[in-house]
C-alpha cells in the first residue's frame, strides 16, 4: 500500500490537505499505546543492561572463584550476590542476557524471513505447489516443537549458531501459514494483475508486491516470534541443552538457581526469571502495539 | 512455533502468573507438617510397621534371578536378590575397612590349605528354605554348575576368574564342600572378590527333575524375564533369606515381607518394606517433603538447610560408597592420546584440580578427595596436591609456551621432541594443549565441578572444552578401544562419576580396572609394573601388595582423581532406626525398626 492523498472528510473550505506518511501515522498510533511504549522502554533498558552494562560493571565471567561462592546480595561488593561458582550475579545477568537476546532475536528474525518468503511463494503461485508446500507445513506443525528441539539439541553440541538454526527450523511454520493467507488475498489485487499484464514474473510479484504489502503482518509476527524464540532458548537451557559452560543464558541461570530453592538463595532465581518475563512481555506489548498501528480496522481515528 | 491462539491475551495476567510461578519455585510453597514427634535418639522400640525406601532416580529393579544376565547387574537388583537368596559371604564394615566376616554369612569362614590351592567351606547349621528343606552344600554346587556351564551368559564373568579358576568342586558332606583352585591365590583376595559371588540356590525346587545345567539355566532365565510375574511365580517363592516377595510392579516398586522360616540371627522387625522407584530426583524430593517416603535422599545443595528436614522429623546421613571417582583419559585417542601419555602432563593436570575446595564448596562437604586407586586410608599422602604454580612449571619445563602477545592464551608446544625439556613423543611443534571432556549431564554438582576444573585448567593455559551428554551416552562412548577404531576418536576425557566412578570389590585390587585389557579399563591404560602389582594382590598373601599397587597407580595417574561424592545424602525419619548404610550398597532392612515416643530404646542386639 502506498501513501495517497485522501479527501478530507467534511472539509469546510474544500481545500485538500496532505496527510502524514504511513510511517508517521503508524508511529503516532503506536505512541498512543501506553503498554507498547512501556514495552519499548523495558526492552531498551534490557538491551542497554546486557550490551552496555559490562562497560560500567566489568566482571570475570569465565573463571570461577570458589572462595567467593554463594555470597548474598550486597556483600563483598556484589550488588546481586554471587553464584554457586563465585561469578558476580549482576555481571552474569548481563553476560547471560546477551546470549538469550542474540539467539532469540536472530532465531525469531530468521524464522520470520524464511516463513514469509515460503508463505508468499505458496500463496502467490497457488495450485499444486501451494498444496504441497502447505502439507509440508502441516506435517511439521503436527510434531511438538519442544520434542524436536530436545532431540536435535541432544544430537549436536549446542552453540549460538546451532541454537539459532535449531530454533528457527521449527519457528518458521507459523509465519509461513500467516503470510500465505495474506498472499492469497493480495494476488487478486488490481496492481498485481497489472504487473502480470505488463510481463512481470512470479519473483517480481512476490518480492516487489506481495511481501512489501504484507509488511505490517510480518513485523507484528516477528515480535511474537522473537519472544517465543527467547522462551525456547530458556526452555532448552532449563533442560540442560544450552551452550556449554562457562557460557550462560537466562534459562541456564534459572535452571542452576532452582537447585538452591530450598536453601533460600533467591538471588539466583529471581533476576534471570524476572528478566525472561520482562523481555517476553516487552516483545508482546510491542507486538500488540504494532498490530494496532498497522491494522486500519483497529485505528481509533 | 505453535498457534498464536493459545497466547495469553492479557499480558498483565501473564506477567502475574509467571511471577507467581517464580515465587512458588523460590520456595514459598506451603510448609508440610512434622512426620514424627520422636527425636533422632530416644523412644520405645516397637515391632511391626511398614518402611518406604526411595530407590535412586531412574533405578527400576528388573531382575530377581541371583545369576545376573548382561545388562541386569545393577546394585539395586543384587541388593534385593541378597535379601531373598543368601550369599555365603557378605561384606561388613569394620572401622575403615571391609571384612567378609559377617554374622549374616550363610557359611563359616573358609579354610585354605595345600599352599592356598584348596578351600574348604562349611555352611552354618540350621538354615532352611521357606518350604522346610534344609540348605545344603548341593545347593551351592547347583549354583556353581549353573555359572560354570553358562559363564558367557553370566554378567559377572571375567575370563580367568570365576569359574575358570576353580578346577574342581567337591561336595564332601551335607553342609561342606571343597574347591580345588587352578593355582595358589591370596586367601583375603579370593574370599573377598571370588567367594562373595557364591550363593545357595534351591536345587530341589528349581531342578526337581535333574535337568542339565544348560537346560535348567535357560528355563530359569525365561522365568526371570517375566517381570510382571515375579511376585506370583512359585519358582521365586522358595527362599532362604530374611525376606520374601509380596509385590513387584512392572514400574519397579518392590514390596517385601518377612520370611517366617528364616533361621538366621537377623530376623526382620518390620511387617513390610517397600522399595519405591522414582524417575527423577526432583520427583523423589517432592514426595519426601510431603512425607511419602521414610528413607529417601536430597541433593547435596540442600545439606546447608538440613535443619529444615530436622524440624520436619528427619535426620541427614550421607551414604559413603566404597568407591573412587576420576576423569578417564583416553590414551588411544589419535590427537589427545600422545599428550595424555606424557607423565609430566598428567601430573600438571592433577596439580590443577582443587579437590579440597570442590568437595567443600560444590559438593557441600558430601564428597572427599580421591587420592589413588584404593581407599584413602591405604594411602599416606596426596602425591599431586593442588598447586597451580607447580603445574605451570612442569608445563614450561617441557616446552609448552603461550602464544606471543597473548600471555593468557592456550599453550602450544614450542619444543617438539623426546629429549629432556621437550614436549614428548608424537607431539608436533605448535600443537595446542586443548582437551575435550565428555561428561554426564543432569547434576548441578557435577556440572559445577567440571566448570571449576575448566577454569583452573584455563588459568594455566590448558583449554578444556566441555560436552555434556546423558549418563547412558557417556557410558556407551567411553569404552576401551583400539586407536584405529572410530569410537576411540569420539572422546578424549570422560566423566561418569556423579555417584562415584568405580565401586570396589571388597578387596580393592585393580584386576578389573587398571590391568592391561581389563573390562573397566576405559582409558586403555597399560603399564607392565601395574599389571605385575595387580597380580601380586591376587596371588600373594603379603598385606603390603595392595599398598604397593595403590602407591604405584596413585603416582602414575592413569586417570585424574576428582572428589568422590557420597552415593547419596540420605534423609531418614527419626523414628526409623537400625539403618546401617553399607558402603558396598547392600541393604539390610531386617535390622530396621520403628520407635515410638516415650521411654528409651531397649532392644537385644541381633
Amino acid at each position: 500500500m502506498t501513501a495517497a492523498e485522501l479527501p478530507v472528510p467534511g472539509g469546510g473550505t474544500g481545500a485538500a490537505t496532505a496527510t502524514p506518511s504511513l510511517a508517521r501515522r503508524t508511529a503516532a498510533v503506536f505512541a498512543r499505546n501506553k503498554l507498547a511504549l512501556a514495552g519499548t522502554v523495558v526492552l531498551a533498558g534490557l538491551l542497554a543492561l546486557c550490551f552496555l552494562g559490562p562497560l560500567f560493571h566489568p566482571t570475570d565471567q569465565v573463571h570461577t572463584d570458589l572462595a567467593r561462592a554463594n555470597l548474598a546480595p550486597g556483600t563483598g561488593g556484589h550488588l546481586l550476590g554471587t553464584t554457586d561458582l563465585g561469578y558476580d550475579m549482576l555481571g552474569r545477568l548481563m553476560y547471560g542476557g546477551r546470549t538469550s537476546l542474540e539467539v532469540g532475536l536472530a532465531a525469531g528474525l530468521l524464522a520470520t524471513l524464511f516463513g514469509t518468503v515460503y508463505g508468499a511463494v505458496a500463496g502467490y503461485f497457488g495450485g499444486w505447489l501451494d498444496a504441497a508446500m502447505m502439507r509440508i507445513t502441516d506435517a511439521a506443525l503436527a510434531i511438538p516443537a519442544l520434542f524436536l528441539l530436545v532431540v536435535v539439541a541432544a544430537i549436536v553440541t549446542p552453540s549460538k549458531p546451532v541454537l539459532i538454526l535449531v530454533i528457527a527450523s521449527v519457528a518458521w511454520l507459523s509465519p509461513a501459514r500467516l503470510i500465505r493467507g495474506e498472499a492469497l488475498a493480495l494476488r487478486s489485487r488490481d496492481y498485481v494483475h497489472a504487473m502480470r499484464l505488463m510481463g512481470g514474473g512470479g519473483g517480481r510479484a512476490v518480492f516487489r508486491h506481495i511481501v512489501p504489502n504484507a509488511l505490517g503482518t510480518v513485523v507484528v509476527n516477528a515480535t511474537f516470534q522473537i519472544a517465543d524464540a527467547i522462551l525456547y532458548v530458556a526452555y532448552l537451557s532449563f533442560l540442560g541443552l544450552s551452550i556449554p559452560p562457562p557460557a550462560a543464558d537466562w534459562g541456564s541461570m534459572l535452571s542452576a538457581g532452582i537447585t538452591y530453592t530450598q536453601v533460600g538463595h533467591w538471588w539466583l532465581i529471581f533476576p534471570p526469571g524476572i528478566a525472561i518475563v520482562l523481555v517476553v512481555a516487552a516483545f508482546n506489548f510491542i507486538g500488540d502495539g504494532l498490530r494496532d498501528a498497522f491494522d486500519v480496522r483497529l485505528r481509533k481515528d | 512455533m505453535g498457534s498464536r491462539s493459545t497466547r495469553i491475551r492479557t499480558p498483565l495476567t501473564a506477567v502475574g502468573a509467571a511471577l507467581l510461578a517464580l515465587a512458588v519455585l523460590a520456595g514459598c510453597a506451603v510448609k508440610t507438617g512434622k512426620v514424627t514427634d520422636v527425636g533422632a535418639t530416644g523412644g520405645t522400640r516397637v515391632e511391626g510397621g511398614t518402611a518406604v525406601m526411595a530407590l535412586p532416580p531412574a533405578a527400576t529393579p528388573n531382575w530377581i534371578f541371583p545369576i545376573a544376565a548382561p545388562g541386569y547387574l545393577a546394585s539395586y537388583n543384587s541388593a534385593i536378590q541378597n535379601l531373598l537368596f543368601l550369599p555365603l559371604y557378605t561384606p561388613e564394615p569394620k572401622g575403615d575397612a571391609l571384612t567378609m566376616d559377617s554374622p549374616r554369612n550363610l557359611a563359616r569362614q573358609p579354610r585354605y590349605s595345600d599352599g592356598n590351592k584348596t578351600v574348604t567351606i562349611t555352611l552354618k547349621p540350621g538354615y532352611e528354605w521357606s518350604d522346610g528343606e534344609p540348605v545344603t552344600a548341593r545347593d551351592v554346587a547347583f549354583w556353581f554348575d549353573l555359572i560354570k556351564h553358562n559363564k558367557k551368559e553370566w554378567a559377572g564373568y571375567s575370563p580367568g576368574l570365576l569359574p575358570d579358576d576353580v578346577e574342581r568342586f567337591d561336595v564332601i558332606g551335607e553342609r561342606t564342600f571343597r574347591l580345588r583352585l587352578s593355582r595358589a591365590y591370596n586367601p583375603a583376595w579370593f574370599t573377598a572378590n571370588e567367594l562373595q559371588n557364591f550363593t545357595a540356590l534351591p536345587a530341589h525346587a528349581w531342578n526337581p527333575h535333574d535337568e542339565s545345567p544348560k537346560a535348567v539355566f535357560a528355563r530359569l532365565v525365561q522365568h526371570a524375564e517375566r517381570l510382571s510375574q515375579f511376585a506370583t511365580d512359585p519358582l521365586w517363592k522358595t527362599v532362604d533369606g530374611p525376606w520374601t516377595l509380596a509385590k513387584w510392579n512392572t514400574s519397579g516398586q518392590v514390596t517385601l515381607v518377612p520370611n517366617k522360616k528364616y533361621r538366621g540371627p537377623d530376623k526382620p522387625h518390620l511387617d513390610r518394606v517397600v522399595l519405591k522407584p522414582f524417575t527423577t530426583s526432583e520427583s523423589e524430593f517432592n514426595v519426601l517433603r510431603a512425607g511419602g517416603v521414610d528413607y529417601g535422599y536430597i541433593p547435596p545443595s540442600v545439606m546447608e538447610r538440613s535443619d529444615t528436614f530436622e524440624e520436619l522429623g528427619y535426620r541427614i546421613d550421607p551414604w559413603e560408597g566404597w568407591a573412587i571417582t576420576y576423569l578417564v583419559l583416553n590414551f588411544h585417542h589419535p590427537v589427545a592420546g600422545p599428550m595424555l601419555r606424557q607423565g609430566y602432563l598428567r601430573q600438571a593436570l592433577q596439580h590443577l584440580i582443587d579437590q579440597e575446595s570442590i568437595s567443600r564448596v560444590i559438593w557441600h562437604g558430601s564428597a572427599d578427595p580421591t587420592l589413588g586407586p584404593v581407599p584413602a586410608s591405604l594411602l599416606d599422602r596426596d602425591p599431586y596436591p593442588y598447586d597451580p604454580a607447580a603445574a605451570k612449571r612442569l608445563l614450561a619445563r617441557h616446552g609448552w609456551r603461550a602464544p606471543a602477545g597473548d600471555r593468557d592464551g592456550v599453550l602450544r608446544c614450542a619444543r617438539a621432541g623426546t629429549g629432556p625439556g621437550e614436549c614428548g613423543k608424537d607431539i608436533a611443534r605448535g600443537q595446542e594443549l586443548r582437551l575435550e571432556l565428555l561428561t554426564q549431564s543432569g547434576s548441578t554438582e557435577t556440572s559445577n565441578t567440571m566448570q571449576e576444573i575448566k577454569s583452573s585448567f584455563g588459568r594455566a593455559g590448558v583449554a578444556l572444552d566441555i560436552r555434556q551428554q546423558t549418563l547412558n551416552t557417556v557410558l556407551g562412548t567411553t569404552v576401551p578401544c583400539k586407536s584405529t577404531e572410530p569410537v576411540c576418536s569420539a572422546w578424549q576425557v570422560g566423566f561418569f562419576g556423579t555417584q562415584g566412578s568405580w565401586y570396589f570389590p571388597v578387596n580393592p585390587s585393580g584386576e578389573q580396572l587398571f590391568a592391561t585389557g581389563a573390562p573397566s579399563n576405559m582409558g586403555n591404560w597399560s603399564d607392565p609394573e601395574t599389571d605385575w602389582l595387580i597380580k601380586a594382590t591376587e596371588f600373594s598373601d603379603d598385606p603390603g601388595a595392595l599398598r604397593d599397587y595403590g602407591h604405584r597407580v596413585a603416582a602414575q595417574l592413569p586417570v585424574l582423581w576428582t572428589p568422590n561424592p557420597a552415593y547419596q545424602v540420605s534423609v531418614i525419619r527419626n523414628d526409623l532406626r537400625g539403618i546401617d548404610q553399607n558402603p558396598t550398597l547392600t541393604l539390610a532392612p531386617q535390622d530396621w525398626y520403628f520407635v515410638r515416643k516415650g521411654g528409651r530404646e531397649n532392644w537385644p542386639a541381633s
